[in-house]
């Protein structure tokens, strides 16, 4: 076990390493989701001019909403896993995994999650900067309970996100280009996670629908959680929800992995 | 002028042709900006369904708003998107060194390569949701507001073209500059917003110094309430001093490129 640890452990350094070389790229991706953060302000800023409430919730929750969203899209969110995928398949390079006693599904989690700690505290730099002016801006909720629940539907979601990632690399072993799929896959994620608006917004009847698509597990649900737009007795079957998707997604990467392998030739040494 | 528009001819004949040999993913891609599209309409009724007005405009002016915006946004990818998201790559690898032995400036050569069909047919899907608008408005624009909405898109293209060969030419200085487009999709995100919604230090940034909020206001405007010929004449002269800076700033950045080792 201890061994199996260390192994992943020396995986998540390098991974550390190599994402710190990349500290511009996140760093200016921070700087303009700040720009994202500004048209957000703008435009609900001036909905909510002719409506005091939208949803039930007033103009410093909605943007607290979206400013938790951001640090959790740079702390949890697949970045280009699934490209990064898809080009180790491409190039051949998972063929040194194949004959190494290493997971890759295991070793690029590692990859992820160091790349996430990366991410995460750069994003934090930019958000610090506009403490002042966001200061007045933020209201969160007081109950301790959003915390200890918000961590876990944190840590799933996180997983659920890399799981997606990993499927959309997946499809490489039969698709030579997958940006497509990819990007068709963000247009939902950015409507039904709740990236443009917070779901609760939506029509009851869709608003219902989304909860069972895993969507809504990915940024949603944990970003609900911690801003205060779901009340106590929504979370644990949330959470039960939540857990059965990470469980099917980490199947079907499972499986297109055995069956990948199977289309798969190395060729080269 | 003539020797430039066959060239530009032969790049779109040769485009098309690709387009036809690989039409999988003609229709992918069709399909994924089609949905974007409607992700924004989305966005704009959700919000609708709570309010009655965003900054003084109702649903279906907003919805005006944004099909102008798409226009704009799906003429600039189907022209000279492909070939200038290239061009980051070209200058970083060396590649770059073909388009300077080509009979042509550099610039036209980089920025008219390839042409996007997929974004080109997308923008008859904009034009349809600004007409479809149009129509639950009852607007009824005379023949010049309708030319000057054509000029005025077109000055909006000629302002979006210049501001991405600006972010483009900056991997002269950068070498990697991986990400820089992000740079222009977010400044491009506020043309979606009314010029009325910016106040303060936003307005002079984002109407006055980066004009990316009037490019679309303008045009629907005009669509809705007819002829504005200051506002007009400001995108005009804005296109011109915009599109000058650019090819400025892509000569000195030329000046610099040193090709790469291989």
């Amino acid at each position: 076990m201890l061994a199996v640890v260390l192994k992943y452990r020396q995986a998540f350094l390098i991974g550390l390493q190599s994402n710190l070389v990349y500290r511009w790229n996140f760093a200016v991706r921070g700087f303009f989701s700040l720009f994202r953060l500004a048209v957000v302000f703008l435009l609900w800023r001036a909905a909510y001019a002719s409506a005091p409430h939208i949803g039930g919730f007033d103009f410093a929750q909605t943007l607290t909403y979206f400013i938790v969203l951001i640090l959790l899209q740079f702390f949890i969110g697949a970045f280009n896993e699934d490209y990064q995928i898809s080009e180790e398949i491409r190039n051949g390079l998972i063929n040194q995994f194949l004959l190494k006693p290493i997971n890759y599904f295991l070793y690029r989690l590692t990859i992820f999650a160091s790349a996430r700690v990366v991410s995460g505290a750069l994003i934090l730099v930019p958000l610090l900067v506009c403490l002042p002016f966001l200061r007045h801006a933020i209201v969160l909720p007081h109950e301790f309970w959003r915390v200890g629940l918000g961590l876990p539907a944190m840590a799933m979601a996180a997983l659920i996100q890399f799981t997606i990632a990993y499927c959309f690399g997946m499809l490489t072993f039969w698709f030579l280009e997958i940006q497509g799929f990819v990007i068709l896959s963000m247009a939902f994620e950015s409507i039904l996670g709740g990236q443009l608006f917070p779901l609760d917004l939506l029509p009851p009847r869709i608003f219902h629908a989304a909860q069972f698509l895993p969507f809504y597990y990915q940024m949603y649900f944990p970003a609900a959680i911690l801003t205060g737009r779901i009340a106590r007795e929504a979370v644990a079957p949330g959470l039960t929800l939540q857990a059965a998707w990470l469980a099917i997604l980490l199947g079907v990467a499972q499986l297109l992995w055995r069956r990948g392998l199977r289309r798969h030739t190395a060729v080269g040494g | 002028m003539m020797y430039y528009l066959r060239i530009w001819i032969a790049g779109a004949r040769y485009s098309v042709a690709r387009t036809l040999m690989f039409r999988g993913d003609f229709f992918v891609w069709a399909l994924v900006e089609l949905f974007w599209m409607a992700v924004n309409l989305m966005m704009i009724s959700v919000i609708y369904g709570h309010t009655n007005s965003v900054a003084g405009w109702s649903e279906y002016q907003m919805v005006l708003l944004i099909g102008t915006s798409m226009l704009v946004q799906r003429l600039l990818m189907g022209f000279f998107w492909s070939s200038l998201f290239e061009l980051g790559r070209n200058i970083r690898s060396g590649d770059f060194d073909f388009f300077l032995a080509q009979p042509g400036h550099p610039l036209f050569m980089a920025s008219t390569r390839k042409l996007d069909p997929d974004s080109l047919l997308n923008s008859f899907v904009a034009i349809g949701i600004v007409v479809f608008a149009a129509h639950r408005l009852h607007l009824h624009p005379t023949a010049v507001d309708l030319l000057t909405y054509a000029i005025l898109i077109l000055a909006g293209l000629v302002i979006h073209y210049s501001l991405l060969v600006m972010t483009m030419s900056l991997t002269f200085w950068l070498t990697s500059a991986q990400g820089v487009e992000g740079s222009y999709f977010s400044l491009a995100d506020f043309s979606r917003l009314p010029r009325e919604a910016l106040r303060g230090v936003a307005r002079v940034i984002f109407v006055w110094i980066l004009p990316v909020v009037v490019v679309s206001n303008t045009p629907a405007r005009t669509l809705l309430h007819g002829f504005q010929p200051l506002w007009s004449l400001w995108i005009l002269v804005v296109a011109a001093g915009w599109l000058l800076l650019a090819v400025l700033i892509f000569n000195s950045g030329l000046r610099r490129y040193s090709s790469a080792s291989s």
